[in-house]
């Protein structure tokens, strides 16, 4: 922000010096006002200087008391030159450094010296002001600096808040187009562009224990509906990777070899979920999955995009039955 | 279409890995652990596709003492090759000791099961 304000401060005070000329007067009144301001301002920080320096450099009462003296004199005559006309900041600071320096010489001669240096003051401020009333252009540059300034402010204030530029004659900036662009967009559609994307809701498995060595899963053929997979894909993925067997019953519930909990259910389903259902490329869940040859496709109606996924393998199973039994069956 | 998808296998490793499971060179192939429930709470951990420069059972031994479980290789007729079985669901075990070891990235181990 700062760097662009820096690149754009100066078309924007260029083009508020042309618009603004009409108004040059009031500008510049005001702008002299703040300066006699802020002219006060350095005479109040002037004076506990002086002070500081006299307690440090008390050698005797007298001597002080001299000095006290000739700073409140020093005092009046500047207010007297503030009445007179305008005075900057610099000429204070240089007559505050002059007095400084002099008063360590005053030590020794205070008084008279004192008029001494409020003439050179004088000169010195009168040069500034013969300098400054021919350009009057100055001025109105600086009134008009102080104003852009003030605007500035008010915009950075308002910048979070969507359209600055409304009321002011200045030209937007980016950022508070992007902001104004963003504003409109959560307005019309707020569920397009909030940045995050529909999350996939999906009903939690419902897994009931049968008996002692069988789970069911009773919503098995509604999970399938909504994420729109085949019950054969989902059963052998989910059989595969429990290693156990199972089967469809009657009710359309999956009855599954060996105890399960819902939570194991539900870590095996997500993972199915993220390798056969959301697309790879965009992670959107409107896919669909195809064979061909031997091989299963995912297919995403989204972006279009299309890719191989892995085939189901259960892999080796280890011989968990007893095996007196499989050779019972087998005989 | 056709250069997408190609484009797509490049990024997974899964998808390709029905084709170059039983190629010679040990570098694409996955580690594939799973886990089979026995009786109650006890399990199986059997993990297939370590390559077959590795001796086994060396591995086997050192997993044993690793995860204080007992364990054995088992040679298959199948075309599932040599496959470790460890009592015990071991999975995050076996996962962590094979990476340790350098037997496999971390990439070509899948876990399997609940």
């Amino acid at each position: 922000m700062a760097e662009d304000e820096a690149i754009f401060d100066p078309t924007m005070k260029k083009k508020k010096k042309k618009k603004k000329m009409p108004f040059d007067l009031e500008a510049a009144l005001e702008g002299g006002g703040d300066t006699q301001e802020s002219t006060e301002a350095p005479e109040k920080d002037d004076t506990p200087k002086n002070t500081d320096t006299n307690e440090t450099e008390k050698k005797s009462e007298d001597m002080d008391f001299d000095l006290d003296l000739s700073i409140k004199k020093k005092k009046k005559k500047k207010k007297t030159f503030d009445m007179d006309g305008m005075d900057d900041a610099l000429a204070e600071i240089e007559n505050a450094a002059d007095g400084e320096t002099q008063e360590a010489a005053k030590e020794s001669t205070p008084a008279e010296i004192n008029d001494f240096d409020a003439d050179l003051d004088f000169a010195l401020t009168k040069k500034k002001k013969k300098k400054k009333k021919p350009k009057l252009e100055d001025l109105e540059a600086e009134a008009l600096e102080g104003n852009n300034k003030e605007n500035e402010e008010n915009s950075e204030m308002k910048d979070k808040s969507g359209t600055t530029w409304a009321g002011t004659e200045r030209d937007y900036m980016y950022d508070e187009l992007l902001t104004r662009v963003f504003d409109i967009m959560r307005a019309k559609n707020p569920d397009m562009c909030t940045g995050e994307k529909k999350r996939f809701v999906m009903k939690p498995p419902q897994v009931v224990r049968v008996g002692t060595k069988k789970t069911s899963f009773v919503n098995f053929t509604d999970v399938c509906k909504t994420l729109h997979r085949p019950t054969e894909h989902l059963l052998s993925f989910l059989l595969a990777e429990m290693g156990t067997s199972g089967s469809i019953d009657g009710n359309n519930q999956l009855i599954i070899k060996g105890r399960f909990t819902q939570k194991q259910v539900e870590n095996v389903l997500r993972r199915y979920i993220k390798e056969y259902v959301t697309c790879h490329t965009c992670r959107s869940s409107d896919t669909f999955l195809h064979k061909e040859n031997r091989l299963f496709f995912l297919q995403c109606e989204t972006c279009q995009s299309r890719c191989s996924v892995t085939s189901i393998k259960s892999g080796y199973q280890a011989v968990t039955a007893k095996r007196a039994q499989i050779r019972a069956k087998a005989n | 279409m056709a250069v997408e998808m190609s484009i797509e296998n490049l990024k997974k490793t899964s998808a390709a890995d029905d084709f170059q499971d039983n190629s010679e060179d040990g570098t694409m192939n996955l580690i594939h652990v799973r886990c089979q429930q026995r009786n109650g709470r006890k399990m199986i951990t059997i993990v297939e596709g370590i390559s077959p420069i590795y001796s086994q059972h060396r591995i086997v031994k050192k997993m044993k003492k690793f995860f204080n479980c007992n364990g054995n290789v088992h040679k298959t007729e199948q075309d599932f090759g040599d496959v470790i079985q460890l009592q015990g669901d071991q999975r995050n075990k076996v996962k962590e000791f094979l990476v340790s070891c350098e037997l496999a990235k971390e990439s070509q181990i899948k876990l399997h099961g609940v």
